[in-house]
């Protein structure tokens, strides 16, 4: 026994010394370099993935635009007015008994926060809040995430943060806090959120383009088919039997216009008032 | 020393995803200071050689800004641009394990970005791979 024990030791120290076991040359095993040291080995590129593979493999987590990315696309277009002033009043329920369309419904409001956040009254901007926290909850979310929204509308209520700072604060929440609530929330929540927002931030877009008169701005803003795609398919074969029946068809025939819509070569005041008409009826029945 | 080194040969090459989360969230804030935006960050592991593939919609007229911190298992991370039809349309070529790719397409269009952990410190090892698509 003694000398299976010693053997053991003797064959586990051995391994810890890799030059104790390399053959000499054989370079295989890379020593860790020190972050103070420049790696001085010939930078190569990674070779290029066929069309068919990036198809394959791709994953959606990047795919759809934030509201205030379109919010910026929008300034660049030439429409002036932003979306702000277009953000109106949801009398949503967070406790509803279904969950998917709370997550929906808080998707919603955290468009309407982080597009108003630089001009809202602060009373409005912490009730905003208070209903994505409600929503979050409902959804399942941590206690992490509800402490750092009650954060956020102390600053808010104190006056200890600026604007700008608290749209960073927004901006991080929505993009890179909350969809991490997939691991305690369930991987279908992160999806029904990010399309409240994009089905928020498509309404208002294009209204603000109709009102600005600058159709040819749609080119640019909502020609989105990919986004209407994985949305359709997410609705038609996750959501099944899911979401209430109304809501699920009017989702349904709503992102088949706008996929219908989006992928023509330009689109017309026509296609831009039926956008604005089909997102308005989804938002109408959450 | 003996029991140390008994431990250094028998820990498994864990990725730290968070440690690359942590360098990637602090790239993100540094680039509020210069008017970048976060629209998503996601982490992953990945093994020598091995990558992740993002389907991306991007706005012509905007800057986008994509960024990627590995943990320190990794010693070369690359990111890779392509358009809708797979042409490569920008390649990282810095030798680090934080890339970062700057592009203002011209059309708004869906893309692909593909992350890669090009070498890692050890065949054997996983890196912890952070990427964020920032834009202004």
């Amino acid at each position: 026994m003694l000398s299976k024990t010693l053997l053991l030791a003797l064959t586990l120290a051995a391994c810890g010394d890799e030059s104790a076991t390399m053959p000499p040359g054989a370079g295989s095993v890379e020593s860790k370099p020190d972050a103070a040291t420049p790696d001085l080995t010939p930078a190569l590129p990674p070779a290029a993935i066929a069309v068919a593979d990036l198809q394959a493999q791709a994953e959606n987590i990047a795919l759809v635009p934030s509201p205030a990315e379109m919010q910026k696309a929008l300034e660049k277009a030439g429409v002036a007015g932003g979306l702000s002033a277009l953000v109106q009043e949801r009398a949503f329920k967070m406790d509803a008994e279904n969950k998917d369309v709370v997550a929906v419904r808080t998707g919603v409001l955290l468009a309407d926060a982080v597009l108003t956040v630089k001009d809202a009254p602060k009373e409005k901007l912490i009730e905003r809040l208070d209903k994505v926290k409600l929503g979050l909850a409902a959804l399942g979310a941590g206690n992490d995430l509800g402490a750092i929204i009650d954060e956020l509308k102390n600053k808010i209520a104190n006056d200890s943060v600026s604007r700008d700072e608290l749209l960073k604060e927004l901006d991080e929440l929505h993009g890179a806090t909350i969809p991490e609530i997939k691991y305690e929330a369930g991987e279908r929540v992160v999806p029904l959120l990010q399309a409240g927002s994009w089905l928020e931030g498509s309404n208002l877009v294009s209204e603000a383009i109709l009102k600005a008169g600058k159709p040819e701005a749609a080119n640019s803003l909502l020609r989105q088919p990919q986004v209407a795609g994985y949305f359709l398919k997410y609705v038609q074969v996750e959501g099944a039997d899911k979401a209430p029946v109304e809501v699920l068809k009017q989702l349904e025939t709503t992102l088949k216009k706008l996929q219908e819509i989006a992928s023509k070569p330009a689109m017309t005041v026509e296609d831009l008032t039926e956008i604005k008409s089909e997102t308005s009826s989804v938002l109408a029945l959450l | 020393m003996f029991f140390s080194t008994l431990l250094l040969a028998a820990t498994p090459a864990f990725a730290d995803e968070e440690a690359a989360e942590t360098c990637l969230r602090a790239k993100i804030w540094d680039g509020y200071t210069s008017g970048f935006q976060v629209r998503s960050q996601t982490n992953t592991t990945l093994g020598a050689g091995e990558h992740r593939v993002y389907l991306i919609t991007l706005y012509a007229g905007n800057e986008y800004k994509f960024l990627a911190c590995g943990d320190d298992n990794a010693s070369n991370v690359d990111l890779v641009l392509y358009d809708a039809q797979g042409n490569v349309l920008i390649t990282d070529t810095s030798n680090d394990r934080e890339p970062v790719l700057s592009f203002i397409p011209t059309m708004s269009d869906t893309f692909y970005l593909a992350v890669h952990g090009t070498r890692l410190n050890g065949a054997d090892k996983k890196a912890g791979v952070s990427t964020a698509v920032t834009y202004k």
